[in-house]
């Protein structure tokens, strides 16, 4: 059997060389040494190997996961060589995806390093590498600009394809004419030994569109509601799309005053820097081996495989670190195109995704039409709420709120648009309209929105960093320009406050307390919700795809804004550790605050609530 | 394709350059030096940001042919003998980035802030940088990393 330390030096040093020259790349299962493929084991030369299917996209992965199995055999971080995301070496540990890799793969990762050492899961206070701030292990290649990302691979001998598209947002291939030009169904490609000779042949080639035409905006958010589909209660998914207690629709007729409120939400693209790109090779032995950057190798193998027509074991993916993820990368795209092109030619190919092919090939966050319909008793206490999300998704519909009698509703209809995951799913924007609709509540009553929020929470966490943050921000009741927000989303525990001003709008600072359990790296966890609270500016105030009855008219970095130095406020990020208990994933919950506690901040300043995503309010 | 002759990172080089090539592709492709990244290649995220003749360029919209006989320098020209340039050093002190994909444009482009202003303060950073985008949030810590670094330079 071989040795795993010369299969890891393989995997990385030797790849390029093994795919360049079309000899097979295949490596048994076996060679891992057990049947179920494992987490961690002690490799010949005593150093750890590990093995996870998950990835890094910046959220610090490698350094966690390497820090787990440290801290369970209580050797130095760097002692642990990690193989993440090759579907021939790694367990399918799940796409990277949904916060999940700290509650699932984290403990995943702890229990097979205990067991290699042959006792129990150490107790927080025997931790050594978890529970302290870790620097990232990638963080001496980036600074040197040595980190090698997806789009920086390249292998010798490989040809570069181009792939044919339409002008129209909803087209099918009619017909594909010319040089070298490969079809199947609705793709059509070229590839060549080099990337102009592709592009030249494209730019020569003929391709016929029929395509459908797009609706208005308005028009789309009135056909979400026309037809909608009510949820079916099953408590037993991850994203119930019915989450409700008692009856709130009587105790919506039996309430005091009565609100009904509508948002909107505009589809919007996760423009992250690095687009996408996969190099695709056929093996001798018939195996396809693709490099790419995607957040769910898995789900890659089982897509590329039903695409080529073969047996998902007959196709391997092998992950370089994308350069951003935020929920585009997850299926596949460029791989398929990849592969084709490669099946086709003989050749090892690489596709790689332009800017505007990341702008309208990929999918947006879902546009959405989110609906609440609430009541107050005469005490001002909101007993009833039914909240209605069309079209954008179940997650986060549970509110962090005790409201006596409620109902919190996904109503799936079919949308126009390519749409998907992105970071926090339909949570940013369940968020949105209900702290929305709460500080609404708030202001017409007279209540201080701090004080009307902690009447109506029961939950002692959410609690103490509402009042934290309070505290770090200096706040002392209601202010013209100030506002906040707050969430129990994926069990982590959050609280933001915002102080605006116009002429013209800007943030002035921002305080967020956020309490996801144990800290397993302080640092990092910082800058994770500092960074997902920034991300949320852009989806607040700026970002919309744009159509018109055929096209996206959006296909340009510099005709979609995202926040800038400028743009980023004052910030004060305080993260609560709490060592004893379990540590919640927290990628995505900050991106769900910022959207409302900005609103609430614009409605004190202009006396109108914006309604929708992104808000429209004049900014520099 | 014409013969281009310029220094990189310190070594004077002649190569072949297709008529119409960006500089980006001629560093990435040409020479290997995948530090520069591309990101919108229209020069508006900065990703692809080198210093030419110590001034900050994008390079995905510089034309190659442009930097004939001048002195280009990027992420991988930066740390001298072994040592980390200090902006280097103060990235990584500070973890001022997540996927750092936009940092060594990121750098490359505070290293050029730092040669026309050895002291600036928040607003200059923020101002100098604003042609960078992070993607990841990492904002509030890269200013303080710059200016650490700044503060550094200014001590020798």
């Amino acid at each position: 059997m071989a040795d795993l330390t010369l299969l890891v030096e393989y995997k990385r040093r030797e790849f390029l060389k093994v795919l360049a020259s079309g000899a097979s790349l295949t490596i048994p299962v076996e060679l891992q040494g057990a049947e179920t493929r494992v987490h961690v084991r002690r490799a010949a030369d005593g150093r750890i190997d590990a093995f996870t299917g998950k990835i890094d996209m910046g959220q610090g992965l490698r350094t966690l996961l390497s820090q787990c199995v440290a801290n369970e055999l209580g050797v130095p971080v760097e002692e642990v060589r990690l193989v993440m995301g090759d579907t021939d070496l790694t367990p399918d540990d799940g796409g990277t995806w949904a916060s999940l890799t700290t509650p699932e793969t984290v403990p995943a990762m702890r229990k097979d390093a205990a067991a290699v050492r042959g006792a129990p899961l150490r107790e927080p206070k025997e931790w050594t590498a978890l529970g302290r701030s870790q620097r990232n292990l990638n963080g001496p290649d980036i600074v040197t600009g040595a980190f090698k990302y997806n789009s920086d691979v390249k292998v010798d001998g490989m040809w570069h394809g181009v792939v044919l598209r339409p002008a129209e947002y909803r087209a099918k291939l009619v017909s594909a004419e010319g040089q070298g030009v490969v079809r199947q169904g609705d793709f059509a490609g070229i590839c060549a030994p080099t990337l102009a000779e592709a592009r030249a042949l494209a730019a020569k080639a003929k391709a016929e569109w029929a395509y459908e035409p797009l609706p208005a905006f308005d028009k789309m958010i009135a056909a979400f509601k026309a037809e909608g589909k009510p949820p079916v209660e099953n408590n037993q998914v991850r994203y119930p799309p019915l989450i409700r207690r008692g009856d709130a629709e009587k105790a919506l007729a039996t309430a005091s005053q009565r609100r009904s409120l509508a948002f909107t939400l505009a589809p919007i693209a996760h423009a992250a820097l690095e687009p996408r790109s996969a190099i695709s090779s056929f093996g001798e032995d018939g195996r396809l081996t693709i490099r790419c950057g995607k957040q769910a190798p898995f789900v890659v193998r089982a897509e590329v495989a039903k695409a080529m027509g073969m047996k998902e074991t007959d196709v391997r993916i092998i992950v370089d670190m994308p350069g951003g993820g935020f929920g585009c990368k997850q299926r596949s795209d460029v791989e398929v195109e990849a592969a084709r092109l490669a099946k086709a030619s003989g050749k090892t190919v690489r596709v790689e995704w332009s800017r505007a092919d990341e702008f309208v090939w990929s999918y947006a966050r879902p546009a959405a039409l989110i609906e609440t319909e609430t009541g107050v008793a005469a005490s001002g206490r909101i007993v009833s709420w039914r909240q209605r999300n069309y079209n954008a998704g179940a997650p986060g519909l549970r509110p962090p709120y005790d409201f006596a009698d409620h109902s919190n509703e996904f109503w799936a209809t079919r949308a126009p648009l390519r749409q998907g995951s992105y970071r926090a799913l339909a949570a940013t924007g369940n968020n949105f309209a209900r702290e929305s609709t709460v500080d609404e509540w708030a202001s017409t009553l007279n209540r201080d929105p701090l004080e009307y929020r902690l009447a109506h929470i029961a939950d002692q966490r959410l609690r103490a960093a509402l009042e934290m943050a309070a505290q770090r921000f200096g706040y002392k009741g209601r202010k013209v320009g100030v506002g906040l927000a707050c969430n129990l989303e994926k069990e982590g525990r959050m609280a933001l406050f915002v102080e605006c001003a116009m002429e013209p709008f800007r943030i002035l600072r921002m305080t967020c307390v956020a309490d996801f359990g144990a800290a397993l790296n302080p640092s990092n966890l910082q800058n994770q919700v500092q960074g997902a609270l920034i991300m949320g500016i852009g989806g607040a105030l700026w970002e919309r795809l744009e159509f018109d009855s055929t096209k996206q008219l959006t296909t340009r970095l510099t005709n979609y804004r995202v926040p800038r130095f400028t743009d980023v406020p004052a910030m004060d990020v305080h993260i609560v550790d709490r060592r004893e208990i379990t540590a919640a994933g927290a990628g995505e919950a900050g991106i769900t605050l910022t959207a409302p506690a900005l609103a609430a901040a614009i409605f004190s300043l202009t006396g109108k609530r914006p309604m929708s995503m992104p808000m429209r309010v004049q900014t520099p | 394709m014409a013969k281009l002759t310029f220094t990189i990172n310190g070594t004077r080089r002649t190569l072949d350059a297709a008529a119409g090539a960006r500089l980006i592709d001629v560093l990435r492709d040409g020479l290997g030096l995948t530090g520069t990244k591309p990101g919108c290649r229209e020069g508006t995220c900065g990703s692809c940001t080198v210093l030419v003749d110590g001034r900050a360029m994008r390079s995905c919209i510089t034309p190659a042919a442009s930097v004939a006989g001048k002195r280009v320098t990027t992420i991988e020209g930066l740390a001298t003998a072994g040592k980390l340039h200090p902006l280097q050093q103060a990235f990584l002190d500070y973890e001022a980035y997540q996927c750092g994909y936009c940092t060594p444009g990121m750098i490359v482009g505070a290293a050029g802030l730092i040669a026309r202003n050895a002291s600036p303060g928040e607003q200059a950073v923020r101002q100098a940088l604003d042609g960078h985008i992070c993607r990841c949030g990492s904002q509030p810590r890269i200013v303080q990393a710059v200016r650490a670094a700044a503060e550094v330079m200014r001590r020798g």
